[in-house]
């Protein structure tokens, strides 16, 4: 029964948080089964460890993610890894967001233009948008002040706009 | 910011990130099932791991030992406070290696298992001294008052004397 709770439980949590924390591992990693890889640690990691701490869960699981992220970033190989983390990732052709048959050329074109933004400014849009955090959260995570944070999102949906439009005047 | 870039703003809000694959929930269920009797005997056997690495932990201590009673005779000092070396290892162990918040230090014993006595050495200055080897067995005892769990750790020591020796 203990047994059925605790399976249960864990699993409601991983239906609610692991996409989107999948989706801001990907800034930080250079393929999808590399994202993959550390939300299985970072998960694992909160959940027998951490649970239990005050807090918000998904600023608890994105410092999780984060960190086993710059880990994983060191153990694969020092030099070349820490370059391809702080260039952010996402750049491989899986899909970053669910498809669905209506308005699913506008997704992809979200999509394509949040690849062109500069790693600084997608990081910070994502974890505002689809991370819920506040720009206090986000500059605690990212090591920037909270009005850098809100700047940058600024200028990532500023920049994305750009790009849609440009997109669409194009296709 | 202007209503263009809030409208932005809630359609990405409408985007649902992909999931993760099935095969990360798969590792995921593995990592965090109860413990099985499968596992319960693989942490027995890594525990049985853990105990053989405590034991060749232990021979660096004494390697330590031995330097420091061969300095310490070799400065003439006729007291070799070996025991207190001894008090200060197992301290400094019980100090690092204790998981302090749960579990509290309840008992310690070293039993002296063997003795033999090397016979006569010569030291590196020319003076001769009795080499004794003393092997004990350690046990320092751990307990979490709430629960009552005990962890009861055993190692081995070794304790090698160099005793000097005048011939009158």
């Amino acid at each position: 029964m203990g047994d059925a709770i605790h399976d249960e439980s864990w699993k409601s949590w991983f239906q609610l948080y692991g996409p989107k924390l999948l989706l801001c591992a990907r800034q930080w990693t250079r393929s999808v089964a590399d994202a993959e890889d550390v939300v299985q640690e970072a998960f694992v990691r909160f959940w027998r460890h951490q649970r239990q701490l005050p807090g918000e869960p998904m600023a608890l699981l994105v410092t999780s993610v984060r960190r086993v992220a710059i880990d994983f970033a060191r153990r694969e190989t020092r030099r070349a890894a820490r370059e391809d983390f702080s260039a952010g990732g996402i750049e491989d052709n899986a899909p970053v967001f669910q498809t669905s048959l209506e308005g699913d050329d506008r997704r992809a074109a979200i999509e394509t233009a949040l690849r062109q933004l500069p790693p600084d400014q997608r990081e910070v849009l994502v974890l505002k948008i689809w991370g819920e955090l506040t720009f206090e959260q986000i500059g605690a995570q990212l090591e920037i002040s909270p009005n850098t944070a809100a700047s940058r999102y600024r200028y990532a949906l500023g920049a994305l706009r750009k790009e849609l439009i440009s997109a669409d005047c194009h296709g | 910011m202007d209503d263009e870039l809030q409208q932005l703003e809630a359609e990405l809000k409408r985007l649902r990130p992909a999931a993760p694959s099935a095969a990360l929930r798969v590792r995921l269920e593995s990592d965090l099932a109860p413990a099985s009797p499968v596992r319960a005997q693989r942490d027995e056997e890594h525990g049985v791991m853990r105990r053989s690495w405590l034991w060749v932990g232990a021979l660096p201590v004494a390697a330590a030992l031995i330097v420091l009673v061969v300095i310490l005779t070799r400065r003439g000092s006729a007291v070799l406070p070996v025991t207190a070396l001894t008090t200060a290892v197992s301290s400094r162990w019980e100090s690092t290696a204790a998981p302090k918040e749960v579990f509290k230090p309840v008992a310690a014993e070293n039993v002296l298992c063997a003795v033999s006595d090397d016979g006569l050495v010569t030291l590196d200055d020319g003076t001769a001294a009795r080499r004794e080897r003393l092997s004990y067995v350690d046990t320092i005892t751990w307990r979490d008052p709430h629960t009552n769990a005990s962890v009861r750790w055993t190692v081995p020591r070794e304790e090698i004397r160099i005793v000097p020796v005048k011939f009158q």
